[in-house]
């Protein structure tokens, strides 16, 4: 058990180490016994993701040098972070999940269901608020369904989550009969996000900063909220965090709801960018989402992970796709460097914590 | 003529860092014999069987098995293949294999890579048939049997690998009465076959009824060897297995309170299968010791009390207030705190602080709409691991880094920051050092007097009667006497939990 | 999860499409002379002695499930198409992905003896041996779009093109650019034959005009959510090109929501397939997409009508032959503003 699974001291947000030591509740491992407790090398150890922050620059150095015009302008990074947000949004509840020790299979699917629903002709009739309560209300329902069964039918989540994913895909190809469904013109509201004239100052798109929002606020709650604690509490030791006296059904009902409820949001900004809605939507999200949350740090048994961590997961993924595109390199090339690159960014991260616990001098 | 001993096991040691877990054990069984091994927990019966099956190599001593002086016991499987099985506590046959795969795992009949399964269902019939259970089908999926007739499977095993030696871990456990009566009938066709049996059991009435020699050991070492089963008094059997090396030092008990108020009564509680009709109170200021065997039904106790399990009958009452069944959020909420018997896996949580893991039944408190007042809640754990001296003192170490005592009182710091009014233990001071066992004890007491109840369940009889104010003695389920805790002592205890009469 | 494969499957056989030439050659080949392009339902129009009601004739259609307004667009054509006939009984069934339970529904219509079978197989290599056992039957096998691996088992296959897909997609643009400019190309599944052949048949044609180059290229996945991905990336590793070939309307939402994201005008788009929201656009043109080079659905009407022939043992009165052909392979043909009209009929949702 020591050692192995490294040093993961606690995220900050922006990789700022905290300041005053006294309010800081930090899991910290072996480093704080070697380098003991007020030492600020304890500080720096807690400074995670250290190795997939090397594989972003990496990646960064990497397309700065092949398309160095191209790859560093402004709007090529507005596209990546605009990428990013879609699946960065589902991202953030998939940690949630898979630190309160579960897993959700479904996201993708349900990012379809939503999608669909939001915008057949019916819901469009109700113009943009519709569109907009559709989508979030078929995310929170579909979790809210994921976590009942999880929580009180006592089904393992692997299992519900499949199931879910099935049939909340087999519905939205049921509803749409594979159409893709187009916003209409009196519905273009969404579809304006996209547009350059609706960016923050000129600059910043509604997509990038409602991403940052939903990372922020995760954050907070993940980190500085009794909710995020129990969620730690839960996925480290369920029977210990129940035997202590937290509710661990509702609590796990909530994180799917959660996860659910960032589907609907995530299929919002996906009608924004392509004006409709239809069944092939997120395919594969729900892998690209562990994914970048594994290699963000979590670990996937639950009790210990990060949200900056599966955000610099994201991060990676998109700048990936966006360096072989920016190259034309096919899409298979792009599978097998995803893969290769998720080794490494683990690796990495393994040989920084490891280096941290055990090399220091004194 | 006594014929040759089958095994001779001599001055077998086996140290655990830390532990040493056998000091010089002998033993000795003839071949078509019941040996029976008796010894309190943590005699090192367990450890010994382990090293005899090969699951563990002695540090030193020798085996001696059929004449062969090096006989190769280096595993389990190599165990058996020179006829040594052992039916485990927790059978450890595949649920969902039939019962005549599971006879021969590890060593299917097969041709040329093909399983015979026709051979194999013909073989296994032979073999229960033998053990007088023909009515067991090979091909029965093994999930589905009785505890008793899987039993029978494991025995089907030990014998299709010809064993000439079995030993069977407390067989009778998980047994109903004329389950077992099954059980020594079967023990008695293997031994007329000259098999011989290792029967370790607690129950002294079953070691008279079905053993032939009996060797009790004690804190590591053989004590007494070879006593014959049926006609060494139980008295002299007791002596053997209490008489410590090692005194607890326990902190004085105050005057007993008898006007002090009831904090908890059970009334009429009952878990099918496990305990029935149970009824007892706890005082403001009293600890209450349930002494018994592993077995006997007292972690489910506390566990129901609890409400981690739900009773099928039966109020339990905390302070006047009577507790929604099988919830333990209401009895968290009504002030009740668990310690539970599996430290690790039950009550810590390892991946996180000393601070998270004491805070953890207390998050309400910290919380203002939501939001963690991490500063309020790092002060308030510190204030209990200092009061509880915890070492090392730094509440935000991870709480896997600290030795067992202290883990413990960071249990105990979470039911103090709590501040709940009843204290469930339930073994303490399982793997906590001799030297800090009296801080736990002293701080248990202490914590009596400031008024909470305390529930403590231990295996260790002294224990019980050290530390307790008021003791339940109790066995299957079923309370067999109540008493003040000066009024009994290990040996009236020992025999009431072994034999179930007062004699 | 289920639903790329469903999809790719979906796509394989779209050979892109028929095309005014090609619908017009077939309709005006099974009725006379009639004008397709005139009339958007030209059985109507069909005259001569093959549209006068004969023998009745019973058509067995099986399909796969029909997840994709592709699919979806098929059976509608047979059905609507069917109609028009007094003498046509169309039997259809439920739409399978699984290619036992397809086999399995064609047994049915094998047994109640229909005259007919059209058959759009949920995979052509795992049917085969089914299209063979009608034809052994004695039932007549129309192949629809995903080939069987032998003639034996089909009379005639009616499909589209991927190549020539490509091909002139190539073609127009390549002139349109006078011969000189820089071209990019959003593929489909690069894993997939029909993906394959449409860049084969782009490349091809590009070649033939030395001053073309094709400077990016990425694929898609014939997902709106990717054609939106990968032109957002597309557009920022090339400021600057003449054309974007496009090898699926519908992933072609996306791409055309990219650019309009990056507000990019300076270069036009070439669809392909055929959807009733690239015509639309063209004949608006409100965008940068100018053409789109088909493979219609339409194609199933022209089965059934086959069919007919088939049943009632007609040849195709505008060939001289005397039986109906046993291949029959759909033109790609380009839509633009100029022609979009007369093919917005043929258009899929």
């Amino acid at each position: 058990m020591n050692g192995s699974d490294g040093v993961r001291a606690e995220e900050h947000p922006g990789g700022t180490p905290p300041v005053p030591p006294a309010d800081e509740h930090t899991r910290v491992e072996t480093a704080a016994q070697r380098t003991g407790p007020s030492g600020l090398r304890l500080r720096i150890a807690e400074l995670r993701n250290l190795g997939l922050l090397g594989v972003l620059a990496l990646l960064i150095l990497a397309g700065s040098l092949t398309r160095p015009a191209e790859f560093l302008a402004y709007d090529n990074v507005v596209v990546i972070l605009t990428l990013a947000s879609v699946s960065g949004v589902i991202t953030v509840g998939m940690t949630f999940v898979i630190i309160g020790g579960g897993i959700d299979l479904s996201v993708g699917a349900i990012v379809a269901l939503a999608t669909v629903w939001a915008t057949t002709k019916a819901t469009q009739m109700y113009g943009t608020g519709g569109v907009v309560f559709c989508a979030l209300a078929v995310g929170v329902g579909c979790g809210l369904v994921n976590g009942l069964i999880i929580a009180y039918g006592r089904i393992v989540a692997f299992i519900v989550t499949i199931a879910m994913l099935a049939s909340a895909r087999g519905l939205a190809i049921n509803i749409s009969s594979g159409h893709t469904q187009t916003l209409n013109a009196d519905n273009q509201t969404l579809v304006n996000l996209g547009y350059k004239d609706a960016f923050v100052f000129g600059k910043i798109p509604p997509l990038v900063i409602m991403f940052a929002l939903v990372v922020g606020i995760g954050w907070v709650v993940l980190n500085r909220t009794t909710f995020g604690r129990r969620t730690f509490a839960i996925g480290g030791n369920p029977e210990a965090a129940r035997l202590a006296g937290l509710n661990v059904r509702l609590h796990t009902l909530l994180l799917y709801v959660l996860s659910g409820l960032c589907c609907g949001v995530a299929s919002l900004m996906l009608i924004v960018l392509t004006g409709s809605g239809t069944s092939a939507n997120g395919n594969l999200y729900e892998l690209d989402a562990i994914a970048a949350v594994i290699i963000g740090g979590t670990l996937l048994t639950g009790g210990r992970g990060t949200l900056v961590g599966s955000v610099l997961g994201v991060l990676v993924f998109t700048t990936i796709s966006d360096i072989f595109t920016l190259n034309n390199l096919t899409t298979a090339t792009q599978q097998v460097a995803k893969g290769v690159i998720i080794v490494i960014a683990v690796l990495v991260q393994r040989l920084v914590a490891e280096r941290r616990a055990g090399g220091d001098p004194g | 003529m006594p014929e040759p001993p089958l095994l001779v096991m001599r001055g077998i040691v086996k140290e655990f860092p830390g532990v040493r877990a056998l000091d010089g054990v002998d033993l000795e069984v003839r071949p078509g014999e019941v040996h029976c091994l008796l010894g309190q927990n943590g005699a090192g019966k367990s450890t010994l069987v382990k090293v005899l099956t090969g699951a563990h190599q002695p540090d030193s001593g020798d085996i001696v098995w059929r004449g062969d002086q090096t006989p190769q016991l280096t595993s389990p499987t190599a165990a058996l293949r020179l006829g040594v099985a052992t039916i485990y506590q927790e059978l450890d046959l595949v649920a969902g294999l039939s019962v005549a795969t599971n006879i021969f795992l590890g060593h299917e009949r097969s041709a040329f890579g093909f399983s015979r399964r026709g051979e194999m269902n013909h073989a296994a019939r032979e073999l229960l048939g033998r053990l007088g259970h023909p009515e067991i089908s090979p091909g029965a999926e093994v999930g589905r049997l009785s505890a008793a007739a899987r039993q029978i499977v494991s025995m089907a095993r030990a014998l299709s690998y010809d064993a000439r030696l079995i030993v069977m871990d407390e067989p009778s456990a998980a047994l109903a009465h004329d389950e077992v009566t099954n059980l020594f009938r079967v023990i008695r066709q293997l031994t007329a076959a000259g098999v011989a049996v290792i029967y370790i059991s607690h129950r002294l009435e079953e070691i008279r009824e079905v053993g032939d020699r009996v060797t009790v050991l004690k804190d590591g070492r053989t004590v007494a060897a070879g006593l014959p089963a049926r006609t060494t008094p139980t008295a002299m059997l007791v002596a053997h297995m209490t008489g410590r090396a090692y005194e607890y030092v326990f902190p004085p008990r105050p005057q007993a309170n008898e006007g002090a108020p009831e904090i908890l009564r059970v009334e009429g509680l009952t878990l099918p299968g496990v305990f029935r009709d149970l009824t007892f109170s706890v005082r403001a200021g009293e600890i209450v010791g349930l002494a018994g065997l592993v077995g006997a039904g007292r972690s489910e106790i506390l566990e129901t009390v609890y409400g981690a399990r739900r009773p099928s009958a039966g109020r339990v009452v905390l302070e006047g207030r009577e507790l929604r069944g099988g919830s333990v959020v209401a009895a968290v909420r009504a002030g009740m705190g668990l310690a539970p018997e599996e430290r690790k896996s039950q009550g810590l949580l390892l991946l996180d602080t000393v601070a998270g893991n004491v805070s953890v039944a207390s998050l309400r408190r910290y919380s203002r709409l939501g939001w963690l007042d991490r500063r309020r809640e790092l002060a308030d754990a510190r204030r209990q691991t200092r009061a509880l001296d915890i070492r090392p003192d730094d509440p935000r170490r991870p709480i896997r880094t600290l030795s067992g005592g202290n883990q413990q009182k960071a249990l105990l710091a979470r039911w103090l920051l709590k501040g709940c009014r009843l204290l469930l233990l339930d073994e303490p001071t399982r793997g906590v050092d001799v030297g800090a066992r009296a801080e736990l004890y002293a701080l248990i007491r202490r914590l009596a007097d400031s008024g909470v109840g305390i529930v403590l369940v231990s295996s260790e009889i002294p224990e019980v009667l050290g530390l307790a104010d008021r003791v339940l003695v109790i066995r299957e389920g079923r309370v067999l006497r109540e008493s003040d805790a000066r009024e009994l002592d290990e040996h009236q205890v020992l025999d009431l939990v072994m034999e179930g009469s007062n004699r | 999860m289920t639903s790329r494969p469903l999809r790719d499957l979906g796509r394989r056989g779209f050979l892109t499409s028929g095309t005014l030439v090609g619908a017009g050659a077939l309709a005006a080949a099974c009725t006379s002379n009639a004008e397709p392009q005139s009339d958007s339902s030209p059985a109507a129009k069909a005259a001569g002695a093959n549209a006068a009601p004969g023998k009745k004739v019973t058509i067995g259609f099986a399909g796969p499930q029909a997840d994709h307004g592709w699919l979806n667009a098929i059976n509608e054509n047979a059905k609507k198409e069917a109609g028009k006939y007094s003498d046509v009984v169309l039997k259809i069934t439920e739409g399978s992905n699984d290619a036992a339970q397809q086999a399995s529904q064609i047994q049915t219509l094998i047994n109640q003896k229909v005259d007919v079978l059209i058959i759009l197989p949920a995979d052509g290599k795992q049917m085969t041996p089914t299209g063979r056992k009608a034809m052994t039957a004695g039932i007549p096998v129309i192949n629809l779009d995903r080939v069987f691996d032998t003639a034996q088992a089909y009379r005639t296959w009616v499909g589209g093109d991927n190549y020539r897909m490509g091909l002139n997609a190539g073609d127009y643009i390549a002139k349109r650019l006078n011969g000189k400019g820089t071209v990019i190309e959003l593929a489909g599944i690069d894993t997939l034959p029909l993906t394959q052949d449409r860049t084969r048949g782009f490349n091809d044609a590009l070649r033939n005009y030395p001053g073309i180059k094709r400077v990016g290229r990425a694929a898609a996945d014939f997902t709106v959510q990717s054609g939106q991905a990968r032109t957002a990336e597309l557009l920022q590793a090339h400021p600057k090109f003449d054309a974007l070939w496009n090898h699926d309307d519908d992933q072609g939402i996306g791409a055309l929501q990219a650019i309009r994201q990056a507000g990019r005008t300076n270069f036009f788009m070439v669809g392909g397939a055929g959807s009733k929201s690239a015509m639309d656009s063209i004949k608006k043109d409100d965008s940068v997409l100018k053409a789109t080079v088909l493979y219609p659905p339409t194609m199933a009407a022209s089965a059934v009508r086959i069919g007919r022939l088939l049943g009632q043992a007609k040849g195709m009165s505008d060939l001289a032959e005397q039986e109906v052909p046993a291949s029959v392979t759909l033109f790609s043909a380009v839509v633009t503003k100029d022609n979009v009209d007369s093919y917005l009929p043929l258009a899929f949702e």
